[in-house]
């Protein structure tokens, strides 16, 4: 507050380096809650009940192969030194190897990811589009049917489980009429190595549609109904009733004016969305096949895949951390009376 | 010809099942360069045919009668575009809260420009040279321009919005009671801007309030209104040498006279009438002390004692007698019983 009331212009140009100065901050607390979210992570499967022998080989195994298996993976060690060597390691960016895949985590998790931030991306972008737009109308349109259908439409699509929501939406677009395919992420025989091959091509989009069409009206509820509820509260300001005195066009009152207010807590319940968004991914990427983290993280917990789970969990938390320091940046572009 | 020329407006308000008639029946004329001011108690209509003029109803409220003639041209009626054109141009207000009337997410700068360009094909630097201009004239710096609402105090906003009013030199401003949320001495200093300001760019004002005081200062014309309907309306000088209407009586009361000893001031009992199903008679009767069955069965005719005096009253004859009687307390608190006593029985 006090730095900048000296400096203020009428573009943000001189807002600039102290925003710089904030995110550096953020990113520093950043990776001291990285480190604090992996000991817990790290803790939550030691605790798990289930060994990850199990799964890996055959239960009847003489008990030397089983321990000389232990052994190879550093499991018949201490907890502290499990905990040592993972630390280490995590500094390093590696995040050991997956028991089931045989792989470096980091190279199925760089496998999965982008599938995953795609989707949630794409789904979270049409809900947000749409929900700002269409909650700014309704504010303006209050009081009529339309108003009463578009909060029961997001409502519907908010409190519907989204694997049935997804079922729905495959039968009906893919199988009755097939405009879409149902599954997956690219069609058999299709093979593409760079990431430009795999995700900017039409056979991609095509199959992006129903997974982010059905994830997009899951999220849908929450822009519109706050951006509703908000613009309701902005238009009866003084401010509005001023930009109409001023003889300005309704259409600049409404989104210049009233929307541009109305927006900012969209954008914290946004940030605060992300984390519950990608709960709710896990179940549409099961449903549409989705090769995405989400289905890879319940597998590995199922097969109790130590370094791929807490590999992916550590992934996702830092991608929750990191919206919400978009977010946050966001919110200090977008309201003059937030300096950091 | 008169710049502004009003006649027997009425606004309305639904409101539920019943409508109300706000404004009833109200007609003045303003000549360029003179200020009227319109004073009485909150829910007499002041607001409402500030924001009538404006086309600025809220959505259950629309001019149900009458017309507005600005320069030769009527407003009522007008479409959406005239209308939004009108404003600002034609006629400026400087609003109620000038604490809210600023969007806290652009600088100060960019509203007047914004405002300045709906209107005209000024360029940004033009535009941005009038809006130094208006700042000048308000006694704001250049620099202020670049400020954000949060960053001003409460006096510097006020001066913002009149700026604001200012910056395509109206024909017309309405301030509708632009210095309550300042203290008085900042007050004193932008209601005496606000008038300097008037007579340089001569022109007119309606100037609203519920502070007499504040009209004996600055305004040419006082219009007292009571219950959407105007009670008195006469030169200022006249009005406070020679207030005629009960109603004005009992305002002057209410208001200390620094120049005179007064023991206490003495208030008005009772409260206004409920619009929604108005008195027959008279507005003001059941809070009058000189109130007779007359006044409570027959809206009276106006009446106009001095040249130019205009009031609404069965017994213009009899004020020597009224304004004896209304700086005695007893006169006012024999209203007082009388309210406390229909209470009862509307009740029993």
């Amino acid at each position: 507050m006090k730095k900048n009331s000296a400096g203020m212009h009428l573009t943000d140009s001189k807002r600039k380096p102290f925003v710089i100065g904030y995110i550096f901050r953020r990113l520093l607390i950043m990776v001291i809650m990285i480190l604090l979210v992996s000991t817990m992570i790290f803790l939550l499967f030691r605790t798990m009940p289930g060994d990850p022998t199990a799964s890996m080989v055959d239960p009847s195994i003489p008990q030397e192969a089983r321990q000389a298996l232990l052994e190879r993976y550093g499991l018949h060690e201490s907890l502290w030194t499990q905990y040592k060597i993972f630390m280490g390691d995590l500094l390093r960016f590696d995040f050991g190897t997956s028991y089931f895949y045989n792989r470096p985590v980091s190279r199925v998790i760089g496998d999965r990811l982008p599938a995953t931030l795609i989707l949630m991306l794409t789904a979270m972008l049409f809900a947000y589009i749409i929900g700002v737009f269409g909650g700014a109308w309704m504010a303006w349109k209050r009081g009529t049917r339309l108003e009463s259908a578009g909060v029961a439409f997001s409502l519907v699509f908010r409190s519907a489980p989204t694997f049935w929501v997804g079922l729905m939406v495959i039968m009906l677009f893919a199988v009755r009429l097939g405009w879409f395919p149902a599954q997956g992420m690219r069609s058999t025989g299709y093979e593409g190595t760079t990431f430009g091959e795999i995700f900017l091509s039409l056979d991609f989009l095509r199959h992006l549609v129903l997974p982010a069409l059905t994830a997009g009206l899951y999220f849908l509820a929450t822009p519109t109904l706050i951006m509703r509820n908000s613009m309701l509260e902005v238009m009866s300001e003084d401010y509005i009733e001023m930009a109409h005195a001023k003889g300005l066009p309704e259409r600049r009152v409404l989104y210049r004016h009233a929307a541009r207010n109305a927006l900012l807590p969209v954008v914290t319940a946004g940030a605060l969305f992300v984390g519950a968004a990608i709960g709710g991914q896990v179940l549409i990427e099961v449903v549409f096949s989705w090769p995405g983290l989400g289905r890879e993280i319940v597998q590995a917990v199922t097969r109790s895949d130590y370094p791929l789970a807490q590999g992916s969990f550590i992934i996702l938390s830092t991608v929750v951390m990191v919206m919400n320091l978009i977010a946050d940046v966001l919110y200090a572009f977008l309201d003059p009376r937030i300096t950091y | 010809m008169a710049l502004l020329e009003v006649k027997d407006l009425e606004i309305s308000y639904t409101v539920g099942t019943g409508s109300l008639k706000a404004v009833d029946g109200v007609s003045f004329s303003l000549n360029r360069g003179e200020s009227l001011g319109i004073v009485g108690e909150s829910g007499c209509g002041k607001t409402t045919i500030a924001k009538g003029l404006m086309q600025l109803l809220p959505k259950n409220g629309s001019i149900s009668g009458g017309s507005i003639i600005l320069d030769g041209r009527e407003l009522v009626g007008l479409g959406k575009e005239a209308v939004r054109r009108m404003r600002l141009k034609d006629i400026a207000m400087i609003s109620q809260s000038a604490m809210n009337a600023l969007n806290p997410v652009y600088t100060i700068g960019d509203q007047l420009i914004e405002g300045i360009q709906a209107h005209t094909s000024m360029s940004r630097q033009e535009a941005y040279r009038r809006a130094v201009e208006v700042f000048e004239m308000v006694g704001l710096e250049e620099k202020r321009l670049k400020s954000y609402p949060h960053q001003m105090s409460g006096g510097m906003k006020q001066r913002a919005v009149i700026a604001m009013a200012l910056t395509l030199s109206p024909p017309l401003i309405i301030a509708d009671e632009p210095t309550t949320a300042l203290d008085v001495v900042v007050q004193d200093r932008i209601l005496h801007r606000i008038l300097k300001i008037q007579k340089e760019i001569n022109s007119s004002m309606i100037f609203i309030t519920h502070d007499i005081s504040v009209v004996s200062e600055i305004c040419d014309y006082i219009m007292v209104m009571y219950g959407g309907k105007v009670m008195e309306m006469s030169k200022t000088d006249s009005f406070f040498r020679k207030p005629y209407h009960p109603y004005s009586l009992g305002l002057q009361n209410a208001f200390p006279i620094i120049t005179e000893e007064m023991d206490e001031l003495i208030s008005i009992p009772g409260t206004p009438p409920n619009l929604l199903t108005p008195p027959a008679g008279c507005r003001f009767a059941e809070r009058c002390p000189f109130a007779e069955l007359l006044c409570e069965q027959k809206t009276p005719e106006y009446a106009e004692p001095e040249p130019g005096h205009l009031m609404m009253c069965h017994f213009p004859e009899r004020v020597e007698e009224f304004r004896d009687r209304s700086s005695h307390t007893a006169s006012w608190d024999l209203v007082r019983e009388r309210l406390i006593k229909r209470m009862e029985v509307s009740q029993s």
